[in-house]
């Protein structure tokens, strides 16, 4: 393969940078190191932070996913997969399982992610605190003091305006009992997930310049109160309408008609599970 | 050097990624070490571990025998400038060191402060061999429930290390190059404790 760029896009030395931001971020869970963040062929907010930190990661053997919303064939994904594979020529697949990287926005894959892998995760604000505090100075100071009424006086006015915890996604987390983190855009029933994962997950904020951890098996819990506990979306009751699958993260439709139908949003999955079905009605026959 | 800037490094980058989010576990980086064809005076995987880390960003202090001469070496490299051991970022105790000198690199290393604890040392100790018997008994995040790791660095070194990161999140971490370019990560989340295990 004949290129024009360095393997991965980057020049050595912006790789350096950002490899030793991630190892302090590794050090200190949930804290937010700052780093350099390139300019990228792509705008700041539309995943500069993971793709940096995949460039800074990936070699010859690895294999490579991008899913954005659950899909691995949105613009953003596959936009963010070409500049990858033009720069490195890496294998690509759709299957959680195979990859070795994973770079995702707002979700972490329905398939449980193994000890060999790493999820990046696209990051838009990573200040849990920012919505309280503008001041990048002060917020810095209330993480140095854990000092996050801030967080937990979000939560209960949610309570107090809509009778519960409003959050819709980016609930905040506290990890290994010391820092609050926004854990990315991610939906309230991934949150789970992040507590003792096998995975090493890595969140990039480009735009915000930082970089922080999740190391894998470590403590994570969600903010929530004593009489209101922490509560992930309900789709227990729900079926989707593809593959027949219960019991995941599913986008609710409409059809024409009016009426509310349900779908996987991890397409990855959704394919799986119709392929698997597929299978054994083969072997029925 | 048969060495591959761009590819050796990253796959070593990748195990020292591993080392640092799983404490417990030894990686090796023998295969990328074995290509460094230098006649350097300390190990070839502490080496590779300078060339990942080490830019004209960063500033390093090494503590050994032949101290001027391999700093001289490090700094024509990397570009990476020499500091006092206070305000060094990357600290290389070599297999050379004095027990005394180890101790007091601990004790010196920066730990950055609560704003800033990432404005901290990292100290890459070379130890004459890592394995999994007789070993310290290990806690915090990286480790499943616990695990352990065989290693003498120097006396008295888990006393040192805990009291340096007694005021989490500020503190030291620490990366443990053996001779067979085996290496450990210890953050400074991970608990050490003698003990049986």
């Amino acid at each position: 393969m004949k290129i024009a760029y360095n393997y991965a896009f980057f020049d050595e030395g912006s790789k350096r940078e950002i490899r030793r931001a991630t190892l302090k971020a590794i050090a200190i869970p949930g804290y937010q190191v700052p780093f350099a963040s390139r300019e990228m062929p792509i705008a700041r907010g539309w995943g500069t932070g993971g793709l940096q930190l995949t460039l800074s990661l990936i070699g010859k053997s690895d294999v490579l996913k991008v899913i954005d919303q659950g899909s691995d064939e949105s613009v953003n994904a596959v936009s963010i997969k070409r500049l990858i594979q033009a720069t490195t020529d890496v294998a690509i697949t759709d299957e959680t399982k195979e990859a070795t990287l994973l770079q995702s926005r707002h979700r972490i894959p329905e398939v449980p992610l193994q000890e060999n892998q790493i999820l990046v995760l696209q990051v838009p604000i990573p200040e849990p605190l920012r919505w309280i505090e503008a001041s990048e100075y002060a917020t810095k100071r209330l993480h140095a003091d854990r000092e996050y009424s801030g967080a937990w006086l979000m939560l209960f006015e949610q309570i107090m305006k809509h009778g519960h915890i409003s959050t819709g996604a980016d609930h905040p987390v506290e990890i290994n009992d010391r820092y609050v983190m926004a854990p990315s855009p991610i939906p309230r029933f991934d949150n789970p997930k992040l507590h003792m994962s096998k995975a090493l997950i890595l969140l990039g904020a480009g735009r915000e310049k930082k970089i922080y951890a999740v190391p894998p098996y470590t403590k994570v819990v969600s903010l929530a109160f004593e009489d209101y506990p922490f509560e992930p979306e309900d789709f227990s009751d729900k079926v989707c309408r593809l593959c027949g699958s219960k019991g995941v993260y599913m986008d609710e439709l409409v059809d024409e008609a009016g009426i509310a139908y349900y779908q996987c949003n991890d397409a990855s999955y959704c394919l799986q599970a119709l392929n698997q079905s597929d299978k054994q009605t083969e072997v029925m026959g | 050097m048969g060495l591959d800037m761009v590819h050796d490094i990253q796959r070593a980058y990748r195990k020292l990624l591993a080392a640092m989010s799983k404490p417990g576990a030894i990686e090796k980086i023998s295969n990328e070490a074995a290509k460094v064809d230098m006649d350097i005076h300390f190990y070839p995987a502490t080496l590779i571990l300078m060339l990942m880390l080490l830019d004209s960003e960063v500033s390093f202090h090494i503590v050994g025998e032949e101290q001027q001469m391999i700093t001289s070496l490090i700094h024509q490299l990397t570009y990476s400038s020499h500091s006092p051991l206070e305000e060094a970022d990357y600290i290389f105790v070599l297999s050379g060191a004095k027990e005394a000198e180890g101790q007091k690199a601990i004790k010196a290393a920066k730990e950055g402060n609560l704003v800033d604890p990432h404005a901290s040392a990292t100290l890459i100790f070379e130890v004459e061999e890592l394995s999994k018997s007789n070993g310290l008994m290990m806690k915090g995040p990286g480790i499943e429930e616990r695990d352990c790791i065989g290693v003498a660095v120097f006396e008295n070194w888990v006393e040192e290390r805990e009291m340096r990161n007694s005021q989490y999140p500020m503190g030291i971490d620490i990366i443990l190059v053996d001779r067979a370019s085996r290496i450990v990560g210890l953050p400074r989340t991970t608990q050490l404790s003698r003990g049986v295990v």
